[in-house]
């Protein structure tokens, strides 16, 4: 890849694949994932972002570090793509909106912050345009029900099984075919190279020829 | 057999921190072979503990069950896999997007080895097993090592292949509980070594040696005694340690049934001094790491292709089929975890078809072909070179011309003032002849037989 391949605005793909780099465990949050509050109540908050938020030429960089703090990796990488850069406004937003028009009950705990907001700007918005949160009602509860999962919590009112279902029944990924395909190509790459980083496969077997 | 880079030990002239002995050893015996029966193991120790026997640098086994040990010894099936194999190719995430216009062989894209070092996994199938799959690790002379993934029943089946081609060959090569039925030779500063078991051939005794005489207690002393007591039934190594068996100590007392040459070109003197001095076959095979063997041969004549899941074509600069000498492009069946098609060997040949109807490789050479400036601006193919070179009996040769046009031929063995002479006349250069002892002094590893920094007119 050239310089500036590497420079140019990443893709859906690009993005999807940024999320599976981070390599959260989906399965864990799921597992540990305690009642939180309700799903409208993150909805409303999400049509209540401001318009200044919204606006393109804002440096999302110096926004997070307002509102949440030090610039991880990652951000470099959102800050190239329109999408990417709209989820992580909309994310700073709820952020901080949390001191500006009231937590949420329960709160949404603040070390997960910077984890919500990258399942935002790449899970979410490979396969889901940030604006549609504001328009589509369905789009908006994915994106709740994503803020949700990467807080650790269940909407208010839902059990895991209920959660679970109804998040994987709004899931865009599950819908986008060739983003499905992307998925699983990434997690067939990194399960070839652990397989075969393992010390079992190091040691190799005998050989017998020099071809 | 070519000059290509596909040896693991090649890793240049620095001491690494891999060959630091037993360093990459995870193992038990019991894993390493399951069905080891106390017979076997008692061979085994024997090999290891032999008092005159090198420092092991590595430990290494088939890794075969008793489902595995039948699995190696039965050829997967040869009648029409190409269909089969091109379907189950489709579905590789190397593919994706071009999928649907990828029906015939010649749809699909040429592969480099580029792009496996760029993302093998793109070319390992999505539902494939990886359970048990071990590392194989290809070194190119230059660029980074690729390391691809291999399953030990595929392996094991290089073992039998060999076997059938002795047979071919009039060889009978049963197992013999009281000698070493393999030994994998190379000559190099450093390299992976181990004694194994082959527990597909009634667990008779096999080990990957260094015969560079350093790499042995007790020098070439203790190397001939740790092989003439073990007097292998076959050998199996490139052309540079193979010559090692020339030492007329080893002559006198070693016992070989037969003799497989591979990883780069074996002359035809080399070949001959092996054959008068065993009096057996010597078979000469040619492959790579990433499709396996792909050809071989008992004389001077083409390289006949083998009996199993490889397809081979010639193709000319731009990709078409050519009868005129072009690039070796194989399809590969044998590693279902590496299913190749059109994979860019980068070795050349004519593609014939014997009298019997098998497809053959002649004037086969290694590597990118070199072309070396004659006096008078013409291009002369290196495999022009090979003939003169043959025909005076040298063993082994280095020829080298400067971006000026000179050039120096450093040889071992033979007439080298005759060789000197012919390629002097079909260069219409002068050519600077140095003789050397031994193959070894040509360098480590494999030297590149033929470079040339001159253009071509």
């Amino acid at each position: 890849m050239s310089a500036d391949d590497a420079a140019a605005q990443p893709t859906s793909a690009m993005l999807l694949e940024a999320w599976l780099g981070l390599e959260q465990d989906e399965e864990g949050f799921w597992a540990r994932a305690v009642p939180g509050p309700p799903l409208q109540a993150i909805e409303e908050r999400l049509t209540s972002v401001p318009t200044q938020f919204l606006d393109e030429r804002v440096d999302i960089v110096a926004l997070y570090s307002d509102v949440v703090g030090a610039a991880p990796s990652w951000l470099a990488v959102a800050a190239r793509h329109p999408d990417a850069r709209l989820a992580v406004a909309i994310g700073c937003w709820l952020a901080a909106s949390t001191e500006l028009v009231g937590p949420f009950h329960p709160p949404l705990p603040a070390k997960l912050i910077p984890l919500w907001i990258s399942a935002l700007a790449f899970r979410l918005a490979s396969v889901s345009p940030p604006r549609q949160w504001l328009t589509v009602a369905d789009r908006r509860e994915e994106a709740a029900r994503t803020i949700l999962l990467w807080n650790m919590l269940l909407p208010a009112g839902e059990d895991l099984t209920t959660a679970r279902s109804l998040f994987d029944a709004r899931d865009s990924l599950a819908r986008n075919r060739l983003l499905t395909t992307v998925a699983e190509e990434y997690r067939h790459r990194m399960r070839l190279v652990r397989e075969l980083e393992k010390k079992r496969a190091a040691e190799a077997a005998a050989r017998y020829t020099n071809v | 057999m070519s000059d290509h880079p596909d040896d693991p030990d090649l890793h240049g002239g620095v001491d690494l921190p891999e060959y630091e002995p037993q360093a990459a050893v995870v193992l038990t015996d019991a894993e390493r072979w399951p069905t080891l029966t106390p017979d076997g193991a008692a061979r085994l120790d024997a090999v290891r503990t032999h008092p005159s026997a090198p420092a092991w640098v590595h430990a290494a086994g088939d890794r075969l069950d008793a489902e595995g040990i039948v699995a190696a010894a039965t050829p997967l099936p040869t009648g029409d896999w190409l269909p089969d194999h091109l379907a189950a190719a489709r579905e590789l995430p190397a593919y994706r997007g071009i999928r649907d216009r990828l029906r015939a062989l010649d749809d699909f894209p040429l592969v480099t080895r580029d792009d496996l070092l760029a993302d093998v996994s793109r070319f390992v199938p999505l539902g494939a097993d990886l359970d048990g799959i071990v590392q194989a690790t290809s070194s190119g002379t230059t660029g980074r090592s690729l390391v691809l993934p291999e399953h030990p029943v595929v392996i094991a089946r290089t073992f039998h292949l060999l076997h059938r081609l002795a047979a071919d060959a009039g060889v009978t090569w049963e197992p013999d509980p009281a000698r070493m039925a393999l030994a994998n030779v190379i000559r190099q500063r450093q390299a992976f070594t181990y004694a194994s078991v082959l527990s597909g051939f009634r667990q008779a005794t096999m080990a990957r040696l260094n015969l560079d005489p350093a790499q042995w207690p007790e020098g070439a002393a203790g190397r001939a005694a740790f092989l003439l007591d073990h007097d292998p039934q076959a050998y199996s190594g490139t052309p540079t340690s193979l010559a090692e068996l020339l030492d007329p100590r080893l002559v006198a007392g070693l016992h070989p049934l037969v003799i497989f040459s591979g990883a780069m070109e074996l002359s035809a003197a080399l070949r001959d001094d092996l054959r008068s001095a065993y009096r057996v076959p010597v078979i000469d095979v040619y492959g790579l790491q990433e499709t396996g063997p792909i050809a071989a041969r008992i004389d001077d004549g083409p390289m006949t292709v083998l009996d199993r899941r490889v397809h081979v074509e010639v193709l000319d600069p731009d990709g078409r089929p050519t009868e005129a000498r072009g690039e070796i492009v194989v399809t590969a069946g044998e590693n279902p975890l590496l299913p190749l098609v059109r994979y860019r060997t980068g070795d050349h040949a004519r593609l014939t078809t014997l009298p019997d109807g098998r497809l053959a490789l002649d004037d086969l050479e290694g590597r990118a072909a070199t072309v070396f400036r004659a006096a008078d601006g013409r291009g002369v193919p290196s495999v022009d070179l090979v003939q003169h070179l043959q025909a005076a009996s040298v063993r082994a040769w280095s020829v080298v011309q400067d971006a000026s046009g000179d050039v120096v031929a450093r040889m071992v063995g033979g007439d080298t003032a005759t060789a000197a002479a012919r390629i002097a006349a079909l260069l219409g250069r002068e050519v600077r002849a140095e003789v050397l002892d031994t193959v070894a002094d040509l360098g480590e590893g494999k030297p590149r037989r033929f470079r040339s920094d001159a253009t071509v007119g």
